[in-house]
């Protein structure tokens, strides 16, 4: 009953795409098929999801077996324990509200059937992703969220901007992608399986190489410091797929991948500290970069890169059901301010700058309540989803015994998401309108109101549902100094009273001159600026010049080829020229004959 | 083995005697019956080969590779259907014949029993190929081609003869199922290196090993379309088969002097993938590629190990189906424009969506997104390759995110963007190419829903 009805919401998502094969006339109303084939899988998997919050109980199935090699059995296998049968219904909550956000904004875009179709593959492989049993089945699930990424952010294909974000995404995720075959390939050799829990069981030694590679992968995917770029050029795609794949879904492969491989990194102190002291450094560096940017997106998308910094910090001190709920929380209201921007730009005929909005306030006022409260539920404002997720997070991370810098940095990270936060609410929503007085601003569309409506619903109370099911596995520390429960409140209302503060009082003010950490932020740390120009020039210009011109062209071109028709041309010119000395060439003939005779009749 | 080769012999009759409007129709459904004859020879039931007389077996590695090579002549065919349309009737038979003849040779090189047979099968295999590659090739350049092609190939070739008649005085048999109980260890000598380097050469020439590899693009290029799909999917495999077959002789001599050629696999993979990144021509682009990928399978035959076997067998076949469907796939745009130049083909998306989904998909094959079965023969070569040596993972890495790399700039290249204003005017995509794609990716597709059917003797 628990693992079918499980297998059957999974199963409903791959109908429509079926379906398309077979009858394509009907393609006015596919999209609302998809969207109503997501709601059903929705509420199939919550009678899972309420059957094992119940009994606790965990179930691997193992379905059909694809093949055996040597000692490797590779089987279609689906794990269903806390993680995929808390993540799934709520993947496909955000998917749904998404799915009818689309319908929306992309109503006017002719191959908004083919959307859906995307978006909807890509749904199916992020739930291959998170149900996986065994490597394999996860790696298909991987590589098939990177594939839909690349194709979704490369939606508008005709811009060049559009196509390069995809190629960036794909790069850096491939460089992540090493890692996880790295990985594969040290599991197969040291424990002679792919399967999870038969790892787990045989709890190998020095997994350094592993975990190093699992680390990198979730570098690469969850846009960690030195492979972040990408996300926030994902903002290229369209809003939906920012809302879905870049701030709920996708960019959470990577942290789910290294909450799954827990039971190797608790013991490995190693691992920790580069997990704890990567998370630190992009939660602040992702933070900085999104304090100074004007694009409404990116900002966000900084935010996201900031809070998966967080996620990563949370695993580093040894929290991964901690650092599970975040992801959890984190998809309902980060989705639900993708959405809320989604809602301003299509408004103000695509307007990404929030320098040009301002006044929002009275213009779509529930565009603006919800913008409002997922930003202080991004901030961990108490009682709402956020905090229930963020506040643990940190008040675990202040007790425990661990890095000091790490610490601070996370602190200054969360006190920065508050500034960041009403940055957005302050030149976006308060002030004086700055858009063009043209505008026509109608936000009063049940597919924009509904969809965003049940995210703020979940925004509100999801953390507190989901937070009170938690396992108390790695119990969270019960009791602590009443300066260290406050202290991220404390400096999230800092962060919110500075900002403000500074907001009010140079609004009116001019940047005369920039100043070098505006700079620094502002060109995200000059990272593009260097790692997108110098590598790549090295790398093209080393390709063309030394490999395709030097190598190709012209050594081996030179060593083999011409060297030797060269030679054949010199010696037949120098030896065609007949001198007419008969007896010459006979002496030599018989000289030949007999030195032949001589040589080869010896061993008889 | 008869029941394929003297039907395959029989093609050219049929060519001959068929009538002015049915010769392609006809060869056409007729190698398609023959392909499919030769599925059954997948059905391998015992462990052991299938014999069927003295001159022919088969068995789990050169099963599959028979099968491809049947089921690529429908698609050759098809394939040249437009590059032929000015040429007269005469000539059309002729280049049928020869492709006819190229699959009968090939058939018989991969079911041979005895190695002579094999090499001068394999030898015979060139005539056929030069005949294509410089009498329909497009440009003046495929004469220079053809002669790098028959050059190479041969130079690398004949001190094969020279070793295979030493070994046949040897041991007295040159049986392929006879070498097999045969494993006698080669004593340690000079004269056995380089036994082990006239035996390797001819086939490391053939996949091709970086820095022997120039004949490949050459040859590529110039060719007519089906020239360009037959070497790449199954010439050069004919190399890898050769090496597998042969390398269960030259013990233990493999285990030291696999060395360089390791390094020159593993280096020259990564050189020629960076060769795709700066490739104009979309044509020379895949043919790197092949070559990028052909290194995979020799670091795999190398290494020596079962799961590197199956890699490469799986590799093989995989990319075999892969850069056909891309060659094809260059051709329906060089028919278009009329130039092999990526840039001048942009934005052909917005012109021909079928043509992109085939695009899309054969990119994506071409970069090994699981669970096509492009993934598991990497996978496999890279999972062998990582326990011959843990930083070996670093250069497969490098290879991997750079084919992926190339993949999607060559797909974003010609597929996206905004067209050029010379294209508006060309023709849709014919049912015929896109049954040609189809065809190509239903294998594909199949075959990873079962991949334990092409992943050789070792499985």
């Amino acid at each position: 009953m628990f693992s079918s009805l499980m297998l059957v919401s999974l199963l409903v998502l791959t109908l429509p795409i079926m379906s398309s094969i077979f009858n394509t006339h009907k393609n006015s109303t596919f999209p609302h098929h998809v969207k109503n084939t997501i709601s059903y899988a929705f509420i199939t998997s919550l009678i899972p999801t309420m059957m094992f919050i119940h009994s606790g109980q965990e179930t691997i199935i193992s379905n059909w077996h694809w093949m055996t090699m040597q000692t490797l059995k590779l089987s279609l296998s689906f794990k269903l324990d806390y993680f995929s049968m808390i993540f799934v219904p709520v993947a496909l909550f955000v998917t749904w509200s998404i799915m009818e956000f689309s319908l929306w904004y992309m109503h006017s875009d002719p191959y908004i059937t083919r959307f859906f179709k995307y978006l909807l593959t890509f749904l199916i492989t992020m739930m291959i992703l998170v149900t996986a049993n065994n490597l394999f089945q996860l790696f298909i699930g991987w590589e098939g969220v990177g594939i839909m990424s690349f194709l979704l952010i490369g939606w508008w294909y005709g811009r060049t901007d559009a196509n390069t974000a995809a190629l960036q995404a794909i790069l850096y995720n491939r460089i992540g992608d090493i890692g996880f075959i790295m990985a594969m390939a040290w599991f197969l050799f040291n424990t002679n399986t792919w399967d999870l829990q038969q790892i787990f069981m045989l709890d190998p030694n020095l997994t350094n190489l592993p975990l190093l590679g699992l680390l990198l992968a979730a570098t690469g995917k969850s846009a960690q410091f030195g492979l972040h770029p990408w996300l926030p050029s994902a903002m290229e795609g369209p809003t939906p797929v920012s809302a879905l794949l870049h701030s709920s879904t996708m960019v959470v492969a990577g942290v789910f991948l290294l909450i799954r491989f827990h039971p190797l990194m608790e013991n490995n102190k190693t691992i920790q500290s580069l997990t704890l002291c990567l998370g630190a450094i992009t939660t602040l560096f992702t933070a900085i970069c999104a304090l100074t940017q004007n694009d409404i997106k990116k900002i966000i998308a900084f935010s996201t890169s900031s809070q998966l910094g967080l996620m990563i910090v949370t695993i580093g001190i040894n929290q991964p059901y901690l650092a599970f709920l975040h992801i959890c929380t984190h998809a309902f209201f980060k989705a639900m301010l993708f959405m809320c921007s989604g809602s301003i730009i299509h408004s103000l005929n695509d307007e990404q700058d929030i320098r040009k909005m301002g006044g929002l306030f009275n213009a779509m006022p529930f565009t603006t309540t919800s913008l409002i409260i997922g930003s202080l539920a991004l901030t961990g404002m108490p009682f709402l989803t956020g905090f229930y997720s963020k506040d643990l997070i940190i008040e675990t991370a202040n007790t425990s015994y661990t890095n000091a810098w790490a610490l601070l940095m996370t602190l200054i990270a969360t006190s920065l998401t508050a500034v960041y936060s009403t940055r957005i609410i302050f030149f976006a929503l308060l002030g004086q309108p700055r858009f063009l007085p043209l505008t026509l601003i109608n936000e009063n569309n049940p597919f924009l109101i509904n969809s965003i409506k049940r995210l703020l619903i979940g925004s509100i109370f999801a953390g507190f549902f989901i937070s009170n099911n938690i396992y108390p596995t790695t119990v969270p520390e019960m009791t602590m100094p009443t300066y260290m429960k406050l202290t991220a409140l404390a400096v999230t209302i800092l962060g919110f009273t500075l900002a403000l503060e500074l907001s009010l009082m140079t609004h009116n003010l001019k940047l005369e001159h920039s100043t070098s950490v505006f700079k620094f932020s502002n060109l995200l740390g000059y990272y593009p600026t260097i790692m997108h120009r110098l590598p790549p020039l090295a790398n093209l210009s080393m390709s063309q010049k030394s490999a395709s011109l030097l190598l190709d062209s012209i050594w081996l071109e030179n060593i083999l080829p011409k060297s030797i028709s060269q030679f054949q041309m010199k010696t037949s010119i120098l030896i065609s020229t007949q001198k007419g000395q008969i007896k010459l060439y006979f002496l030599s003939f018989l000289i030949t004959l007999t030195l032949s005779m001589l040589l080869f009749n010896l061993h008889e | 083995m008869l029941k394929i080769i003297i039907p395959t012999i029989m093609l050219m009759p049929l060519t001959w005697l068929s009538k002015k409007n049915m010769i392609w129709i006809n060869t056409t459904t007729y190698s398609l019956l023959i392909s499919l004859i030769s599925l059954s020879l997948l059905n391998q039931p015992s462990n052991n080969s299938l014999n069927f007389s003295l001159m022919f077996f088969s068995d789990p590695l050169s099963a599959p590779l028979l099968v491809l090579t049947t089921w690529l002549l429908p698609l050759m065919l098809m394939a040249s259907q437009h590059h032929l349309s000015k040429e007269p009737l005469t000539r059309k038979k002729l280049y049928i014949t020869m492709l006819t003849m190229l699959q009968t040779f090939l058939i018989m090189t991969f079911t041979a029993t005895e190695l002579i047979s094999f090499y001068i099968l394999f030898e015979a295999t060139l005539v056929p190929t030069l005949i294509i590659i410089t009498r329909w090739g497009n440009q003046t350049e495929r004469l220079n081609a053809g002669l790098y092609f028959l050059f190479y190939t041969l130079m690398g070739s004949l001190p094969l003869l020279v070793a295979l008649i030493s070994i046949q005085n040897l041991t007295g048999s040159l049986n392929f199922l006879l070498i097999q109980y045969w494993n006698q260890a080669l004593p340690d000598s000079w004269s056995n290196i380089f036994l082990w380097l006239a035996c390797m050469m001819a086939f490391m020439v053939k996949m091709p090993l970086y820095g022997l590899h120039l004949w490949l693009p050459k040859a590529h290029v110039e060719a007519p379309i089906a020239g360009s799909m037959v070497l790449a999917a199954i010439l050069l495999k004919l190399g890898g088969y050769g090496m597998l077959r042969i390398t269960t002789m030259l013990n233990p001599q493999t285990s030291f002097m696999a060395y360089p050629f390791l390094m020159l696999s593993l280096w020259g993979m990564i050189m020629t993938s960076s060769i795709c990144l700066r490739q104009t021509d979309l044509k020379s682009l895949i043919a790197y590629s092949s070559v990028s990928h052909m290194a995979l399978v020799i670091v795999a035959v190398l290494i020596q190990t079962p799961w590197s076997y199956m890699g490469a067998t799986a590799l093989m076949i995989a990319h075999g189906l892969t850069s056909s469907m891309l060659f094809c796939l260059a051709n329906s745009n060089y028919e278009r424009t009329h130039s092999r130049t990526m840039i001048l083909a942009r934005g052909l998306q917005t012109l021909l969506p079928l043509m992109a989904a085939w695009w899309l998909l054969a990119s994506l094959t071409n970069l090994a997104l699981p669970p096509s079965i492009n993934l598991i023969g990497e996978l496999f070569v890279v999972m062998s390759s990582f326990s011959w040596s843990n930083i070996t993972i670093i250069l497969m890495g490098a290879n991997i995110t750079i084919t992926a790399l190339y993949s999607l700039y060559m797909l974003i290249t010609t597929q996206r963007g905004k067209y050029t204003h010379h294209i508006n005017s060309i023709k849709p995509s014919f049912t015929r190419e896109n049954a040609l794609m189809a065809l190509h990716m239903t294998p594909l597709l199949l075959l990873s829903l079962n991949p334990k059917i092409i992943l050789g003797f070792t499985y």
